[in-house]
């Protein structure tokens, strides 16, 4: 037996290449956990932005999760999921005779369920079709990947010596495939049009043209009874895999009827020009028809799309094709060890968009700039110096030169070191900043604050004066929105980032989040190797509350990244509301420590790996939990959340220069 | 001296696989005397191609040019004084020498620096007034202002992908040149330079080719920079050589392009399903 985990990494990154996409390896185990579809933890399948691979295989080595991802893949580039029952109807004559238009059946119901649905029994039906197109694909894959032969072959014959032959036909049949020369005559047929399939001419419909032939001979192995039906399966990941792809061609089509009803809507709007004062009121109601049927049929479609789109969202779950994910470990305080691969971390980039609204950030660069700035500026580096006696420069060096010249004269050999050069002192700093994205802090801030800085000092001027005036003018529903606990998270952020920029430093900003162990979300607002622009402003301005507080992992994975940057010097700080929490952050909703223990852990490795941590909080309940989680006291409790910028530089000062 | 010059002088024609009309643009470009800017990463064929060009053209203007083309590989170090000149002591005397820059400015030979990103900020003086319509070299330490050559072609090349943006080109320099992007060629063309630069077998040449497809695609996630036409046909050569294909593979591409342990597993995992 060999185990996902151990190759999962590599796998990821092999995958990727061969793909030209990241798709997800997650264990199949993940998806029973999750799903209503029915699926069973030792099969290999695929939705559209992952792979799912059982968590152990048996296999001989490695080599055989590189089989069964090739496989997978090889369904893609072999177009099986492109399966249209039209084109079938069209091609293949036998599966008329198989096909009648279902009752029930709408212009939704997917390609396959219709196919599998024209025999007695679909889910037979679906597994010789399975077979059928493993052939083809695996046939496609020795000729276009041969190195992937002999693995083939070794993993297949471990399966051979290992697993004992079932007497079904199907089973047979992936003997056949395994490699296996004595098959029982009686699925000559099968092996016959397993062998058919390995052409390099056919395409999918083959497939379907076989399964109609082959359906009832092997029908006829089986024997179902109302107490023992062969296996039900409700609803099928090609299925699903399939509707999603025709989603696709249907909003090709919707371009298309789209830009035919604009060049309709043109053409009767210049015959109205022309026909005007004429009598063509005929041809202006047949254009008008024209449009009205045209434009029924977009809105159809348009609504299909829609309800088809959210149907297989909600079957095969949201689609995360732009995120990478990982799996870390988690410590389990009470089992004393780690959970090994336990959370699934997803890395997904915040793109910001034009619609964010980043003046209020600008004003909060400009307002703190100055105080930052002065912070920082006791770390800016010295620039350039000039560097004198060196073999090689743009300068002579005056002094080296009269000595050599001596030298020479005196008839010695010269010291060569005669030039001087300007260097740059350089500082090699990483930091990143990991933003707490929890639920909470969608809370205001007591006391509110006001919104805009320039009135901040006049209105505290006045309530000095008079502390009630303010009181009875104000009308007695608060309009002016409360400022949040994330407003202030994202304003620290755009200070520290702006003024980070002005030292060089390179930096990173994260926000994390997620639900649940397999669902950690880390969104990029920036990474160390991005410049700081108005997509970062953006893409800061776009951070907001969403759900739980999973520290661990984000932890795990910030320092992941910071030692893949290879910087000399590695700053790792975490800005939160509250105590770590999640749904399954530990065996007991409610208690903490589980969550605690697991984060200080998490800390620990950081700092065993150079990463120098600190944690900034504004949960004044904080050094309870804090003095356990934080190694050596690394600790920042807020009392006033205006300071978190001010705050921030200077603990980033301290960090960077100590 | 901290760079490292080549002095070009071939009577062979260098192979160019064209991919597009680059031949034709930096032709008008020549004859213009208009600056070009080479952009692509490493190893897809911006050296080569210069090369290329600077036999065309010298071939057809029949100049009796000893030194046509003036390579200098730009390093982080490198500065205005490595490009122009030094004073170096011969003997008892100080003595002036001119730097591969100004010799080319003299001669009116194409000087081409390569990966130009990576000098020291003070070089961009001497490309702007060597870019406009001046052309002129001015040389401080001597006081000589130089007037370029009417030969005299500037030729810059930067790889945006891999720098970091704080050394992008600055606005200023970038549209002094007519800019010519390269990428890594198609499959087939690919396979046809591999073939011709290695004397490969079609097929085996074509394999490579897939592979440089393939672990291109882990660019910017795995490692910077994906595997170079260069690597690939280095790959070849070794297998010409008489190495079996994985083994060439093997310590041409997949050590080469990362140090990263999973990396390079996963790049050897690429390699070893599209060979045979």
């Amino acid at each position: 037996m060999v185990s996902l985990a151990q190759s999962e990494d590599t796998l990821a990154l092999f995958t990727e290449g061969i793909a030209g996409r990241y798709i997800h390896i997650k264990s199949t185990e993940e998806f029973v956990n999750h799903r209503r579809l029915a699926y069973r933890p030792d099969q290999t399948g695929q939705s559209s932005d992952a792979i799912y691979l059982p968590e152990h295989i048996n296999a001989p080595d490695h080599n055989g999760y590189r089989v069964l991802v090739m496989e997978q893949l090889g369904l893609r580039e072999c177009q099986t999921f492109s399966f249209r029952m039209r084109t079938a109807l069209a091609r293949v004559d036998t599966l008329k005779a198989h096909y009648s238009e279902p009752a029930t059946g709408t212009a939704r119901s997917g390609d396959f369920h219709l196919l599998f649905g024209s025999f007695t029994h679909p889910n037979l039906a679906a597994d010789l079709f399975t077979l059928l197109e493993k052939a083809r694909v695996q046939a496609y894959l020795l000729r276009t990947y041969p190195g992937l032969k002999r693995h083939l072959q070794n993993y297949h014959n471990h399966l051979l010596s290992t697993e004992s032959p079932d007497i079904d036909p199907l089973s047979w049949g992936h003997r056949y495939l395994w490699g296996e020369a004595n098959i029982p005559q009686q699925w000559s047929l099968l092996s016959c049009a397993l062998q058919n399939l390995e052409a390099s001419s056919t395409d999918v419909y083959d497939s379907v043209s076989e399964l109609c032939t082959l359906y009832s001979l092997i029908e006829s192995a089986y024997v179902f009874t109302e107490t023992d039906p062969y296996p039900q399966q409700q609803e099928s990941l090609p299925d699903w895999l399939n509707r999603e792809q025709r989603v696709e061609e249907w909003e090709e089509d919707l371009e298309q009827l789209d830009e035919r009803l604009m060049a309709v809507d043109m053409l009767a709007a210049e015959d109205v020009e022309a026909q005007r004062g004429d009598s063509g009121d005929a041809a202006i109601r047949e254009a008008e028809l024209d449009i009205k049927s045209l434009a029924d049929e977009r809105d159809t479609l348009k609504r299909r799309i829609d309800m088809e789109r959210a149907s297989v969202q909600h079957a095969l779950g949201t689609n995360r094709a732009n995120a990478r994910s990982f799996r870390y470990d988690e410590w389990d305080y009470q089992q004393r060890r780690y959970l090994n691969r336990w959370c699934r971390v997803y890395e997904e980039p915040l793109t910001g968009s034009d619609d964010y609204d980043t003046t209020e950030l600008r004003d909060a660069i400009k307002h703190f700039q100055p105080l930052v700035q002065r912070q920082l500026e006791q770390i800016r580096p010295t620039g350039l110096q000039r560097v004198s006696r060196v073999q090689d420069g743009d300068e002579l060096d005056l002094n080296a030169i009269i000595e050599a010249r001596q030298d020479i004269r005196a008839g010695h050999s010269p010291n060569e070191q005669f030039y001087s050069r300007k260097e740059r002192m350089q500082r090699d700093v990483c930091a990143v900043f990991l933003i707490d994205l929890s639920a909470s802090t969608d809370d205001p801030i007591e006391p509110p604050e006001p919104f805009d800085w320039d009135t901040y000092q006049k209105n505290n001027n006045d309530n000095l004066r008079d502390p009630f005036d303010s009181e009875f003018e104000e009308s007695p529903v608060d309009e002016t929105p409360k400022r949040k606990i994330i407003d202030i998270q994202r304003e620290a952020m755009v200070v520290m980032a702006s003024a980070l920029d002005a030292l060089g430093d390179s930096y990173g900003v994260y926000g994390f989040s997620g639900y649940g162990k397999d669902n950690v979300e880390i969104y990029t607002a920036k990474d160390p190797h991005e410049a700081f622009s108005q997509r970062t402003l953006q893409a800061i301005a776009s951070m907001t509350p969403k759900r739980s507080t999973r520290m661990g992992p984000a932890i795990r994975h910030a320092t992941h990244k910071l030692t893949q940057s290879g910087h000399a010097m590695k700053v790792l700080i975490v800005i939160s509301d509250g105590f770590p929490q999640d749904s399954d952050y530990g065996p007991e909703r409610g208690n903490h420590n589980y969550g605690v223990e697991d984060t200080a852990k998490s800390l620990q490795e950081a700092q065993q790996k150079g990463v120098e941590t600190f944690c900034v909080t504004v949960d004044r309940s904080g050094p309870d939990y804090l003095q356990r989680m934080c190694p050596n006291e690394r600790y920042l409790v807020i009392e006033d959340m205006a300071d978190l910028p001010d705050q921030l530089s200077k603990v980033y000062t301290a960090l960077t220069t100590g | 001296m901290s760079q490292s010059v080549n002095f070009f002088t071939a009577d062979k024609e260098p192979y160019y696989l064209p991919l597009a009309d680059e031949v034709e643009i930096f032709r008008a470009a020549y004859s213009a005397r208009l600056p070009i800017l080479l952009k692509g990463p490493t190893g897809c064929g911006k050296t080569r191609f210069v090369e290329h060009m600077t036999w065309r053209l010298y071939q057809e203007t029949a100049n009796s040019l000893e030194v046509p083309l003036i390579t200098v590989s730009c390093h982080e170090d490198l500065t205005a004084t490595d490009l122009v000149g030094r004073y170096l002591l011969k003997g008892d005397s100080t003595i002036w020498t001119d730097g591969p820059l100004t010799r080319a400015v003299r001669t009116g030979a194409v000087c081409y620096l390569d990966e130009v990103v990576e000098a020291r900020k003070d070089t961009t003086v001497l490309i702007h007034s060597l870019t406009d319509h001046r052309r002129v070299l001015p040389i401080d330490k001597t006081g000589e202002l130089l007037h370029a050559h009417p030969e005299f072609l500037l030729v810059l090349s930067y790889n945006p992908g891999y720098q970091s943006v704080l050394k992008d080109l600055k606005p200023s320099t970038r549209q002094r040149f007519v800019s010519l992007e390269f990428d890594y060629p198609s499959v087939e063309a690919e396979a046809a330079i591999i073939a011709h630069e290695a004397g490969l077998e079609n097929t085996d040449a074509e394999r490579l080719a897939v592979i440089g497809e393939r672990v291109r695609n882990l660019k910017q996630h795995g490692f910077e920079e994906g595997v170079s036409t260069r690597l690939l046909i280095y790959a070849a050569n070794l297998m010409t050589a008489g190495i079996a294909a994985r083994r060439a593979a093997d310590v041409a591409i997949v050590t080469a392009i990362s140090d990263d342990r999973i990396v390079q597993n996963a790049v050897a995992d690429i390699v070893d399903v599209i060979l045979p």
